[in-house]
């Protein structure tokens, strides 16, 4: 009797997991933000969005982004020019929410912070996102290293790809603005 | 009765039932048939329907009324309204929204919308600058309000921030002496304008012709019923000409017809 119970309850269990959405809120923006500066973040800040930006902006998302402005916190520490975007791009229907730490023009973070759609949601995971890690932006406006597509995730894939090159791109602007 | 006079008779009268079956049907496919080979000449697509009932068939009839704000700065007045998931700065469509509205100000430097925990920030030309999602440090907003010139949002605890003059950064404050945002009624000039913008150009005369000659105007199965419509067609056309065929060799057998065509070639 014991055996059956166990089997059914296995069973039961198998079933309802294969049933939970994975996408959600992985991390809330604030506690990201608050993670990457050891509680102690600094004001925003925003870079207003000439359109010369905009339009290299639309040139990597492959359409118009809508705003004026994006908000963004940053840290100068000796030798470290660390920048933090919280950045929407959408997958398939639904925006993917990523925050993405640049330090020196190269990535050093990216983290799915919510994901909405009901595919995809594989890209939430370290195996995916440590290979973004280095990453540099190229003169044409692409990474320079290769990230791996995931099966069934391609248009997740892509989205985060995109918001990595913008994040590297806004890092361009605000540190040549800093030096001007 | 004959078997031939059985078979005759049959024929007769299936094309008579078919005939009055597919009646409408038919009248209607000839009809905007005929209107879509002049579709340019009738103005077809530059026409306009405005019913309720069709515009709600297409579910392009707002089921609510609009929720709006009215706001003024200088000598500027305008009207922020969310009505069936989209924002509008007066007649305006500026983006979708997936949240209810609880207020719109006119802050030192920009507008401020508040959402349920998101903040939309436009410019005073109606340019969308900026959404901001209030995450963990306050949300659920249940009113917007203004001291000196800067937002301030009040949650369901409830607490109150306010926003520096950029909208950058929130501090708690006490409630005292805010002005809150009101609800706007709109009349009914602003409401009608409001309908035109949320309707978009409208529902062209040209689609609903096309959709009523298709069947899809009728749903997923009004394709399969103006299908039949034109297999009924077909048939009219087989049996009116079986029935004709018929009659014709009938008539030839009997005399006063042989008497009369009798020298014609």
């Amino acid at each position: 009797m014991k055996t059956y119970l166990h089997i059914i309850f296995i069973i039961l269990s198998i079933l309802t997991s294969a049933g939970v959405p994975a996408g959600g809120v992985y991390q809330e923006p604030d506690e990201f933000i608050d993670q990457v500066f050891a509680n102690e973040p600094p004001k925003p800040e925003v870079l207003w969005l000439s359109k010369e930006l905009k339009k290299q902006m639309a040139d990597i998302l492959d359409h118009n982004y809508t705003g004026l402005r994006i908000r963004y916190w940053q840290q100068h520490k000796e030798a470290e020019r660390k920048s933090v975007w919280i950045l929407e791009e959408i997958g398939k229907e639904k925006p993917i929410t990523a925050g993405l730490v640049i330090n020196n023009g190269q990535i050093e973070l990216v983290k799915i912070l919510v994901f909405r759609e009901s595919r995809g949601w594989e890209v939430r995971h370290d195996f995916f996102t440590d290979q973004f890690k280095q990453a540099r932006l190229q003169a044409n406006h692409q990474l320079d290293n290769n990230v791996d597509n995931i099966s069934g995730a391609t248009l997740s894939v892509r989205a985060v790809k995109k918001l990595a090159r913008i994040a590297l791109l806004l890092d361009q602007q605000i540190q040549k603005k800093q030096s001007e | 009765m004959t078997n031939r006079k059985t078979k005759r008779f049959t024929a007769f009268l299936w094309h008579r039932r078919i005939g009055l079956l597919a009646l409408a049907l038919v009248i209607i496919l000839a009809i905007t048939g005929i209107m879509l080979n002049h579709t340019e000449r009738l103005k077809l697509d530059e026409s306009f329907v405005n019913t309720p009932w069709l515009l709600s068939w297409y579910g392009i009839e707002p089921k609510d009324e609009p929720v709006s704000y009215r706001i003024k700065n200088e000598a500027d007045s305008h009207v922020l309204s969310a009505w069936q998931n989209q924002l509008f700065f007066d007649d305006k469509t500026i983006t979708n929204l997936d949240q209810n509205m609880h207020g719109a100000i006119a802050a030192e430097q920009f507008i401020v919308i508040a959402l349920d925990n998101e903040i939309i920030l436009l410019s005073y030309e109606g340019e969308f600058i900026e959404r901001l999602s209030t995450g963990i440090s306050f949300s659920n907003i249940q009113r917007l309000g203004m001291k000196y010139k800067r937002p301030v949002i009040e949650t369901s605890e409830p607490l109150y921030y306010m926003a520096d003059e950029h909208i950058l950064d929130w501090d708690v404050i006490t409630n005292d002496g805010v002005e809150w945002a009101e609800p706007y009624t709109l009349n009914e000039d602003e409401r009608e304008r409001l309908l035109v913008a949320y309707r978009g150009n409208g529902l062209k005369l040209e689609r609903v012709i096309l959709d009523l000659h298709s069947g899809r105007i009728f749903g997923q199965y009004g394709v399969y019923v103006m299908d039949a419509a034109a297999f009924a067609l077909l048939w009219l056309s087989f049996s009116g000409l079986w029935v004709w065929s018929s009659r014709r060799r009938k008539m030839r057998k009997k005399k006063h017809y042989q008497k009369h065509h009798r020298n014609k070639p």
